[in-house]
């Protein structure tokens, strides 16, 4: 659906997307990680022709965006970064002065609004004010903005960033909801877990580059297998001390703490028995333990 | 094309949606200031002035505030409500992402100026009309087309200077340098003749200037054909170019 090959743009001397190759498939739910100033928002504006690329090559639903942006924009939804809404209307009329935008036939405009306002559990505010809305019925109003047009392709740009867990949880829900009824979805985060989460594919972007591909196992897998204990700071130069002769370990410390990735739980584990430093935490290696590696820096940090 | 002006069409009901939402604080202005004018420099500096061009100071003035009804309207509604609705509201970014482009943005932004263009400089004329300064109240719809006219020119400046601005507080320096003697020097509350050669050259080249005399002609009732031959051509002109630049700037702005 999406394809990009050798794909840039620059703003003046920046290169934001730096020669990114990625093909986006019908049916999966695609992820595009990385932090802030990756390039994640640049590539999606790109998409539909928002920001025009300045090098290599584009297509989306075979359509090129920077020519033929309406034929795309047609088929898709997508949920901005901004909210976007018009404060002083309600959301009925939010909702149906953007079914004229996408061309919903009159008569069946109010059913489709009534359906995904339901949908979204936001029923009971049709014809409250945008203003006295909270910040998650906000977010699923933009959801609902996005469907209105039933696209084929949901194009998600940090649909979470913000919210309290209770409504990404219901994001999640209805995002894999939608995947499974067969809708192709885009979604950028620098949530790894989000990532984990809902994708069946996912690049990691960084300062404009892919810096790696795959699965969420398969990149797990290949760049930051096994566990991963992480200990008080204080603790860092005992621990480099212990595992000075060993290679089972790999080390990172930053100001949160010291990490320790190793291929078997009983070696974190061990650190308590042997050596009395219990860790604050073990868990199975993520991906943001793959960006780590990858960049040798945390995901988090802003650009 | 014909999807290309419904979508425009969309977004000035959009506005209007809006606009009507919080109608009285919108409308205030466009009505009072134009009323204030009338009574202080109509009547009370009017009762010094007897004659101008054989007629009161009241009658003189009276085309004139219809005209600077438009100018106000469209210049605020393309400056300020242009800015907030792209800069601070993102309005246009989520537009952007429906079939909506560029091009219906600028169209359909125009076509509300211009129609709230042509609606205030009629609710203005109705009311100075019944002040009985009007020779003939029956062409009062005729001056919804000058309002939309004029609105139309300095709409477009509204939104150039949208794109241009790196903040809202520079708009006063558009006001000052621009809006403003637009509202001084065309007209409105003296006699083109009197100014001086280089103001009366540069004048010409004003969008007011020819609202004005538009304006003039209809509640004067005196050389109607020749001033939408003139006037009315210049205006269309004048409109297009400004709408053309308008459109590249904006593009700028909201295409990266």
């Amino acid at each position: 659906m999406i394809i990009a090959k050798s794909l840039k743009k620059s703003f003046g001397d920046f290169h934001a997307v730096n020669g990114i190759d990625l093909e986006v498939k019908k049916g999966e739910c695609f992820g595009l990680l990385g932090p802030n100033g990756a390039g994640k928002s640049t590539f999606i504006n790109m998409t539909y022709g928002t920001v025009r690329r300045t090098g290599g090559e584009l297509t989306v639903f075979g359509f090129d965006p920077n020519t033929q942006s309406r034929d795309i924009k047609g088929r898709l939804g997508v949920v901005t970064q901004d909210n976007a809404l018009d404060e002083s209307l309600t959301v009925l009329e939010n909702m149906q002065i953007y079914c004229a935008f996408i061309g919903v036939p009159k008569h069946e405009r109010t059913k489709r609004i009534n359906d995904l306002l339901e949908y979204m559990n936001l029923a009971h505010k049709r014809d409250a004010l945008i203003q006295t809305l909270s910040g998650g019925m906000k977010r699923r109003l933009v959801f609902v903005r996005a469907l209105l047009g039933k696209p084929e392709l949901l194009i998600l740009d940090e649909p979470t960033t913000g919210l309290d867990p209770a409504v990404r949880h219901l994001l999640w829900g209805k995002v894999r909801e939608l995947h499974q009824n067969g809708t192709t979805i885009v979604l950028t985060t620098h949530y790894m877990h989000e990532a984990e989460v809902l994708c069946d594919r996912l690049v990691i972007l960084n300062q404009g580059n892919v810096a790696a591909e795959g699965s969420p196992q398969k990149m797990i897998h290949d760049h930051a297998p096994g566990y991963v204990g992480i200990f008080n700071l204080p603790d860092a130069d005992k621990i480099k001390k212990i595992i000075s002769t060993s290679d089972a370990y790999v080390f990172h410390e930053d100001t949160s703490g010291v990490y320790l990735r190793t291929q078997a739980l009983s070696n974190l584990t061990a650190f308590h028995s042997d050596h009395g430093l219990l860790p604050l935490q073990i868990r199975p290696s993520n991906l943001e333990d793959v960006f780590l590696k990858l960049t040798g820096k945390e995901l988090s940090i802003d650009a | 094309m014909l999807d290309s002006l419904k979508l425009c069409m969309h977004i000035t009901r959009r506005n209007w949606i809006v606009y009507k939402k919080d109608l009285i604080a919108n409308i205030s202005p466009t009505v009072a200031d134009p009323a204030l004018v009338l009574v202080s420099l109509g009547l009370g500096l009017g009762s010094f002035i007897t004659n101008v061009e054989g007629m009161t100071y009241m009658q003189f003035l009276a085309p004139g505030l219809t005209v600077a009804t438009a100018l106000f309207t469209s210049f605020f509604e393309s400056s300020y409500g242009f800015y907030v609705r792209m800069t601070f509201e993102n309005v246009y970014k989520a537009m952007l992402t429906t079939p909506i482009g560029v091009k219906e943005v600028v169209l359909g932004e125009m076509i509300w100026v211009g129609l709230k263009g042509a609606v205030m400089a009629v609710g203005v004329a109705i009311v100075l009309a019944l002040f009985g300064l009007m020779v003939n109240p029956w062409l009062i719809p005729a001056l919804a087309s000058v309002g939309f006219l004029v609105a139309l020119p300095c709409g477009a400046m509204g939104l150039l200077s949208s794109a241009m601005v790196n903040n809202m507080n520079q708009f006063q320096t558009v006001y000052s340098f621009l809006i403003a003697p637009l509202y001084f020097l065309s007209g409105i509350f003296f006699p083109i003749s009197q100014m001086a050669t280089p103001v009366r050259i540069v004048a010409e080249f004003f969008p007011l200037i020819h609202g004005v005399r538009l304006a003039q002609a209809l509640f004067w009732q005196r050389g109607i054909g020749e001033a939408f031959l003139y006037s009315g051509s210049i205006l269309v002109i004048q409109s297009v170019i400004l709408c053309i630049f308008a459109y590249y700037k904006i593009k700028k702005k909201l295409i990266a």
